[in-house]
């Protein structure tokens, strides 16, 4: 039996151990069983989602995005190896994020759109930033394979209400230099962004139509 | 002083009378609802051919004259539009008559207020799941101090799910209630679990579970399709929870009657730490008073007066919380 380590992160599904596994430093993400859940829904979920992560985590390594390697997967669990960097919301909260940081956070993303993997939630909370710079993606969990544009442009919005203007600009730069479709997905943003349901949900302003 | 709060946004028209958020009166009048589900223009003759005795009854129960009303709410939506036209039209009359203001309530704020209210809870995460709405939703104070939605249904509320299911399937009365009846005892098969971050939907788990009533046997089909339709709103649940961080958690409207949901969502609560509480049935089931609750807040706390409208698609965060 491998050991379970220490408690690093804990989410609303999983909580990530630091641990070694075949004698090199790993991180282990568990899947918790939920008590309020009817017991083989919860065991479909729990090893469906444990199984999926992985595989989507192949697929982005194999498209030659930046993202932990996998090293084993068991029922609930995910193996993988450990990134060691500084946290890319850390940096952005202390203003030292560099451009090339944010290129690559771009580049990474655009990887992961061209192998049809949107990611779900990509915020600088979930990117690892290397001291040479480079941008390791991280949390997998609510990753899909979809070819959907919708999707992908989500991604990319959820990243842009992280950054000010002229970062995003430097992010949105290694997006496209990486992705061929990124103009799609990117006039699909605006749409998003300018569609009713996002706008009362994230500025809410105005005030209602006249019946 | 009083105030008199009108519902009409769906089967039930009633009046509540409310002073200094005590609740004196709630009076009600449901139509029955028959095989073909809710016909708007049905249900509204039915409220105007009982508006005037609803509030007639909510006025002389409170032990109040009608002088002593200082304000009247109506539910402005969301609803049936024919519906909530009668509420509205009640409501405007009798401001107009006794020459006193008049407050165009949001139906989701009343459900949150009047438990908020009765639990004293300052600052919960709120979970308001009915036959049309579905919504997580928290007080925010950016950029203004509003009940943010959190995440929500991405087609059709869940009880309207479980209605529709029930009609598919035969149920007598149909509705939800008597899906959890029939479920009892049952066992798990495979359902379609949508949920996409803290939002879910529906129509696919309905769909695919009407299909089943052909081949598997209704307990099971009955029972798999309310495990995992309470399981997506409270995985989204759970995740608004610790993404918030709020230290309450409350329970309302009408799928918030069923004893299974609070079950599960006590289970949550309690791992975090936070304290639970679901409304009485009498408020998650509509209700006058829960108009009059909001609306006496608006007026104590000088909410500046809104066009007296309806908009059947009103969205409880768009409406400024000045209490």
């Amino acid at each position: 039996m491998v050991n379970r380590g220490t408690l690093m992160a804990e989410g609303a599904e999983a909580k990530v151990y630091l641990t070694r596994l075949i004698g090199i430093d790993a991180v282990v993400k568990r899947r918790l069983s939920k008590r309020y859940r009817e017991e083989h829904l919860d065991a479909k979920l729990r090893s469906e989602r444990t199984k999926s992560e992985a595989r989507i985590m192949w697929i982005a390594r194999e498209a030659g995005a930046s993202v932990p390697i996998v090293l084993l997967v068991d029922t609930h669990d995910i193996y993988m190896s450990r990134i060691t960097g500084a946290w890319m919301a850390e940096l952005l909260r202390k203003d030292i994020v560099t451009d090339e940081t944010l290129e690559h956070s771009g580049t990474e993303l655009g990887l992961l759109h061209s192998a049809d993997i949107a990611h779900g939630d990509y915020t600088p909370a979930n990117i690892i930033v290397k001291p040479n710079d480079a941008a390791f993606i991280i949390d997998f969990g609510l990753a899909e394979i979809t070819q959907s544009t919708e999707a992908k442009a989500i991604d990319v919005l959820l990243m842009k209400r992280s950054l000010n203007a002229a970062q995003y600009l430097a992010f949105a730069r290694g997006y496209r230099n990486s992705y061929k479709d990124a103009k799609d997905v990117l006039s699909r943003l605006a749409k998003v962004e300018a569609r009713g349901r996002y706008k009362t949900r994230t500025l809410m302003t105005g005030s209602e139509a006249t019946a | 002083m009083a105030v008199l709060g009108i519902e009409s946004s769906a089967h039930t028209f009633g009046a509540g009378v409310v002073e200094r958020g005590g609740i004196l009166s709630n009076s009600k009048i449901m139509y029955k609802i028959r095989s073909e589900g809710m016909v708007p223009m049905k249900v509204a003759d039915f409220h105007v051919r009982n508006a005037r005795k609803v509030i007639e009854d909510a006025i002389s129960k409170a032990g109040i004259d009608s002088g002593d009303i200082e304000a009247v709410g109506y539910t402005k939506g969301p609803g049936l539009g024919p519906c909530l036209r009668i509420g509205q039209i009640s409501a405007k009359t009798i401001a107009r008559r006794l020459g006193v203001p008049l407050f165009p309530v949001n139906h989701c704020i009343g459900h949150i207020e009047i438990t908020r209210q009765s639990f004293g809870m300052e600052d919960p995460l709120v979970l308001y799941v009915s036959g049309g709405n579905s919504q997580i939703l928290a007080l925010d104070e950016h950029p203004f101090r509003h009940f943010k939605v959190y995440g929500e249904t991405l087609d059709i509320g869940i009880g309207n799910m479980l209605d529709n299911f029930a009609r598919a399937a035969g149920l007598v009365p149909a509705w939800g209630s008597k899906v959890a009846e029939v479920a009892g005892g049952g066992g798990y098969l495979q359902m379609p679990y949508t949920v996409k971050g803290m939002d879910f939907a529906f129509t696919g788990i309905l769909t695919h579970a009407i299909k089943m009533l052909e081949t598997a046997n209704l307990k099971d089909v009955a029972y798999s399709l309310q495990e995992t339709a309470f399981g997506m709103v409270c995985e989204a649940t759970e995740r608004a929870l610790m993404l918030s961080g709020k230290a309450e958690l409350l329970a309302c409207g009408g799928v918030a009657q069923s004893s299974r949901l609070k079950e599960m969502l006590g289970i949550i609560a309690e791992s975090h730490g936070a304290r639970f509480a679901a409304a009485p049935n009498e408020f998650n089931a509509d209700n006058g008073a829960m108009i009059a609750v909001v609306a006496e807040k608006a007026l104590r706390s000088g909410s500046r007066q809104e066009p007296p409208i309806i908009n059947q698609k009103s969205r409880p965060d768009t409406v400024r919380i000045t209490w």
